[in-house]
This record gives C-alpha cells, sequence and structure tokens, in this order.
C-alpha cells in the first residue's frame, strides 16, 4: 500500500518529492556557499597577531578630550603616557601647570591635571621627573595638550593594552576627529614616542 | 627670576605652537640620574584567541553530541554556564560571531581591509555547525543565547502571527548592518549590543537598560534577543533549515502529545494543522504563485525607498559628516569651529581630497541602500506570504530553523522515554 502511494507521488511530482528536492538543493547552495565563503576567505585573513590592537597615533593626536568619554569603559582605556627621554624635565612644566598660574606649589588650583595623576619628583636643580599615576588618570588629555603646546610633547594618549576590551569597533575611534586610533599588530603592541 | 625667564620663553613659544616639538634640550643630570625604565602592561592576547576557538569548537561539538546523539540537556546547562562564565565575563564578550559578520562583510567587499583570522573563524565555525548539525551555537555556546537560556524559567507563547512578524525584525537588522559596515559607517551591531555591558560591568546605560529589559523578559519568553534581534541567529536559521544532520525528539512514532510543544521556549515544535478552508490543490498553487507575482512589486518598492533615503542614511558616515561640517564652515566661517573641524584644519585636511571620499560614500550608500532595499522587499514579501500560507500537518514537527537546541523538549516527550528507559535508544 505504501509503494503504491509513493510511486504515484513520484509519478506525480507530488510535494513531497519536490520538498526533497528543494532541501537537498538548499543544503548543496548552503554547503557551497560556506565553502566559497570560506574559501574566498581563509587566503585573505591574516594571523592574529597582524593588526590587532587598537592604538592612538600620537602625531594625529588633538588632544580633544574624547578618550575621557567615549571608550566603552566607565574609566577609559586610555592612559597618559610620559616619555622621559623627550621630556625636558623642566619646573615650569606645561602638563602639570595651568598655563596661569601665579604661584609654582602644588595647590590644586595651580595644577592642570583634574584627578592630581601627574606627580613629580626633584631630580635636581632645576629638573623634574614627571610621572602618571595610572590609577587616577582618566585620559582627558589636558596635561598632553599643555605639554605638546608648551613642551617637548612628552606626555601623550595611549591605550593602555591591559585595560583595553579590544572591541570589535572602537568606539573612541569612531569618535576621533583626527582619525588616530588604528589597529597594531600584536609583536609592537605600542606606538610610543621614546623608541 | 628662573620662573620668569621660562615663563617668557613660554610665551615666545606659544606663538609657534605646533611647529617645534623639542623646545627644550635634553637635560644634562650632573647627579647621575638614570632614566626609569617603563614597561607597559601586556596581555597574552595570543594565546588567549587560541584558547577561545578551542573552546567555541570544543562547546559546539559538546552541544552536537548531546542534541543530535544523546538527546540530553545536562550538558547543555554545563556549557551555557561555561559560555557565559568564559565568553561573556572573562573575554568581555568580543570578538563574537554575531559581531563578526560585519567584519566579513567589509573584507567582502573592501579588499584593504584585513581580517584576522581568528574574526573569520568566529564566523564560519558556528554556520559550519549550523549545516552540520542545526544551531547548536545558538543552544549555549554564544554567551547571549546562554544568559537567556539560563534565567528562562516559564514558557509563555507568543501568538504566531505576532512572532511571525517580529521575526522579521533580525533579518532588517542583519541587512541594515551589513550596509552600515560595508559603507564603513560604524558596526550598529557592537554599537547596539544588550548584553556586553552586563559582562564588563558596565557600559551605556541606555543599552544596558535595555538588556536589562530583555533578560527580564526571557524569565517568561524564551529567548526575546535570539529570536526577534539577533542578525547571526537569523543567517544561522537559513543554514539549520537545510542542515545535514537534524535533531528528532523520538525515533518511535509520535503519538501527537503535545507536550513537546508546550516544552519548547522558542515555539519551534509546530502544532498539527488541518485547513478548514477545503480549497483544491490547483487553486492553493494558483494563490501561492499570485503572491510571488506580487514579491516583485513589494522589492520595487523596497529599493526604491531606500534609494530614496540613501543620502540621508549617508549623513550616519564620519567623512560625509565632516565634509557637511566644512561646507557649512567655508560658507559662514565666522562661527567657532567644532572639534572635528579644528583637527581637520590642524592636519592641513584638503577639502577636494574630502569631497571626493565623500562623494565616494555617498555613492556606495546610493548603490549598497538599493540592495539593502530589495533585501527588506523580500523579507516583508516572505514574511507576508508566510502569514497567509498554511500548510496541513498530521503530527507535532520541529521547525528545523526556529529550533536553537536547548533541549528542553526531549525529557517531555513519552515515547523517548520508553524508548530510553527499556535501553533500545538508537540513532
Amino acid at each position: 500500500m505504501e509503494q503504491k502511494i509513493e510511486n504515484k507521488n513520484e509519478n506525480k511530482n507530488s510535494p513531497i518529492a519536490r520538498r526533497k528536492f528543494l532541501r537537498v538543493l538548499g543544503t548543496a547552495v548552503a554547503g557551497g556557499s560556506i565553502l566559497a565563503i570560506s574559501g574566498g576567505l581563509i587566503s585573505r585573513a591574516k594571523g592574529s597577531e597582524v593588526s590587532h590592537y587598537w592604538q592612538i597615533d600620537p602625531q594625529k593626536c588633538t588632544q580633544c578630550g574624547r578618550c575621557e568619554t567615549e571608550c566603552v569603559l566607565q574609566v577609559s582605556a586610555v592612559k597618559c603616557i610620559h616619555a622621559n627621554k623627550v621630556c625636558g624635565y623642566c619646573d615650569l612644566c606645561g602638563g602639570y601647570y595651568r598655563s596661569n598660574v601665579k604661584e609654582l606649589n602644588t595647590a590644586a588650583e595651580n595644577l592642570m591635571c583634574p584627578t592630581g595623576a601627574i606627580q613629580r619628583k626633584f631630580v635636581e636643580d632645576p629638573y623634574f621627573e614627571y610621572s602618571i599615576d595610572e590609577s587616577l588618570c582618566n585620559g582627558c588629555g589636558k596635561c598632553v595638550k599643555g605639554c605638546s603646546s608648551f613642551g617637548n610633547g612628552s606626555l601623550y594618549l595611549q591605550i593602555k593594552r591591559d585595560l583595553c576590551k579590544d572591541c570589535n569597533e572602537c568606539a573612541i575611534a569612531t569618535a576621533c576627529p583626527s582619525n588616530a586610533i588604528t589597529r597594531v599588530s600584536l609583536d609592537k603592541p605600542y606606538k610610543l614616542k621614546d623608541e | 627670576m628662573k620662573n620668569k625667564i621660562v615663563l617668557m620663553c613660554l610665551f615666545l613659544l606659544q606663538l609657534g605652537q605646533g611647529v617645534a616639538q623639542n623646545r627644550f634640550p635634553k637635560p644634562d643630570f650632573e647627579s647621575g640620574y638614570k632614566y626609569p625604565e617603563i614597561h607597559y602592561a601586556v596581555s597574552h592576547e595570543d594565546l588567549l584567541v587560541i584558547v577561545d576557538i578551542f573552546l567555541l569548537v570544543l562547546l559546539m561539538g559538546i552541544v552536537s553530541w548531546a542534541v543530535i546523539k544523546k538527546r540530553t540537556r545536562k550538558p547543555i546547562i554545563w556549557v551555557s554556564v561555561i559560555s557565559v562564565a568564559y565568553f561573556g565575563f572573562f573575554r568581555h564578550g568580543c570578538v563574537c560571531s554575531i559581531g563578526s559578520i560585519q567584519n566579513i562583510a567589509l573584507a567582502l567587499v573592501d579588499s584593504t581591509y584585513v581580517l584576522p583570522l581568528s574574526v573569520l573563524l568566529f564566523f564560519i565555525l558556528p554556520v559550519l555547525f549550523a549545516f552540520l548539525f542545526g544551531r547548536v551555537f545558538c543552544a549555549g555556546v554564544c554567551p547571549f543565547g546562554a544568559l537567556q537560556e539560563l534565567v528562562h524559567i516559564k514558557s509563555y507563547k507568543l501568538p504566531r502571527t505576532l512572532s511571525i512578524i517580529l521575526g522579521m525584525i533580525p533579518w532588517i537588522y542583519l541587512i541594515f548592518a551589513l550596509l552600515y559596515a560595508i559603507t564603513r559607517t560604524s558596526f550598529i551591531i557592537c554599537h547596539f549590543d544588550p548584553f556586553v555591558g552586563f559582562f564588563r560591568l558596565g557600559g551605556d546605560i541606555g543599552m544596558i537598560l535595555f538588556g536589562a529589559v530583555l533578560l527580564i523578559l526571557a524569565l517568561f519568553v524564551g529567548r526575546p534577543f535570539c529570536r526577534f534581534m539577533c542578525p547571526y541567529g537569523a543567517l544561522l536559521s537559513l543554514f539549520s533549515s537545510v542542515s545535514i544532520w537534524k535533531i528528532r525528539l523520538t525515533d518511535k512514532s509520535c503519538i501527537n502529545c503535545e507536550l513537546c510543544h508546550n516544552a519548547c521556549p522558542v515555539d519551534a515544535i509546530r502544532p498539527p494543522y488541518t485547513n478548514k478552508v477545503n480549497e483544491s490543490r490547483e487553486r492553493g498553487v494558483k494563490r501561492l504563485l499570485n503572491y510571488f507575482v506580487l514579491l516583485p512589486l513589494m522589492i520595487l518598492c523596497g529599493a526604491f525607498l531606500m534609494r530614496l533615503v540613501s543620502n540621508e542614511l549617508s549623513r550616519s558616515n564620519k567623512d560625509v559628516r565632516l565634509y557637511e561640517m566644512v561646507m557649512q564652515h567655508e560658507t559662514n566661517p565666522g562661527e567657532v569651529l567644532s572639534v572635528e573641524l579644528e583637527a581637520f584644519y590642524g592636519q592641513g585636511g584638503v577639502i577636494n581630497e574630502l569631497a571626493e571620499k565623500a562623494e565616494k560614500v555617498q555613492s556606495d550608500y546610493n548603490f549598497y541602500a538599493t540592495i539593502a532595499g530589495i533585501l527588506i522587499g523580500l523579507v516583508i514579501g516572505i514574511t507576508l506570504i508566510e502569514l497567509s500560507v498554511k500548510r496541513t500537518r498530521k503530527l507535532y514537527e520541529i521547525d528545523h530553523a526556529a529550533c536553537v537546541g536547548c533541549a528542553r523538549c526531549f525529557s517531555y516527550c513519552p515515547q523517548y522515554k520508553i524508548g530510553n528507559e527499556s535501553g533500545n535508544t538508537s540513532l
């Protein structure tokens, strides 16, 4: 009986056979497209060491202040980095003091950094060594602006690799007005100024 | 006194801003001062990427084994826990397969785009598994699916019409995501990610609220994100509907008890249905053909509408926006420079180059938005056809496109239990 029905169905090109045909066709198309996509892209795909981490190009950065606000983290993964070898070790540091200070002391109203993340240590007259307390830095870039407009530009903003979540699309990069943020390779993870 | 000199120097230097970088010479230290050695922390990303891929394959393998061969739910719960813990809270959900669609699309149209191998694998492996075993990735390997799976306590069914209409959203979302990705505008899937805020314990408050609403919904409605939002799920459903090995509830015959249907959180088990309108086969086929004649109309409509708004859409691109700002500034130069314009002029940007770039983006938008419109028309048309065509079913049937392989139904099937207890399970 069943055989009979089957035969009948086949003869009439019944919906069952047609559906089966469509299913096989669909499977073939799906399999083919997987092969096509992976075949087409695998030759172009690079190992993860190429173009991985987001980094700021310090030469392009305009210190607009968006690094502080646009990062998906509550406290931005962008921190100020200090290149000691570029620094002039000045007493009157454009990144440390505000531009219109009356007295060179560490009173908060004189300091550029809103969180007090820049610390300095007396080395010898008239030089001071500057360093950043990363746990306080919020990546606002105020000191960077001061340093690059009055000083040697030894302070600069950079994305910290240990903090960055390595988003598929960096939220700061899309907001960056100067397109300074691009991906770099894993083996050269930082774009530093003193190298 | 010294300070005053320095201050004066500074004023002079301020005039020549941006010209010199080494304004102050390197100090000659007399006290034998040495420059501090600073090392910046680096995470072991290269190793973690390998662990990611390994775990992805392993977990999908476990789920495939559990739903196809073993037909049990327990391993899937464990996989879900591992996935939420590792891919979610430890790796913070980036790069995920859902977002990788955009990288793949961009790599397909733009040969200069560098596609990391790990991203390609994150995209293609779940697709491959969907093609072989169904949506095992969705079952519990995807941290988003796993999170919703773990909080789900009771399945309330949505009306079928509503769920078909809401089911259009993932497709349209996918189309827009592709449009924005291949025009290098933004990755909207990553931007509007409702759960990543949980995994990172902080983020955009709007998206976290949205994620919270989805999670509360997920308590009572099976996987609202997967069914009505996830663009990758939509893509996988294409492959799982024609998959080679399919999930089967039982090897014995179905007794139409409806227990599996009640247990399914994503409404993937279709109940028996008898067509009450007694139309002849020829008429039914004719009706269907008529619908397919209407389909090109919908497609044309979609293409036309999307082409109309393509210039508006292109405004979300950074270059186009910048170009508009520059033009506005050129005609009305008195205003205060915005941050973007400051950067543009500060870097010596050439307006002609920018105009060329913006024009290119706009023509891209014209072209791709038209294609997007065609696809949107197709999606809406097919959904309407799906709503109006009813197929007669005698037994409960699994809709393999919708089934996410959560394996809740197995323990409900009385036929499966009988087979299992007497020890003659077979594949």
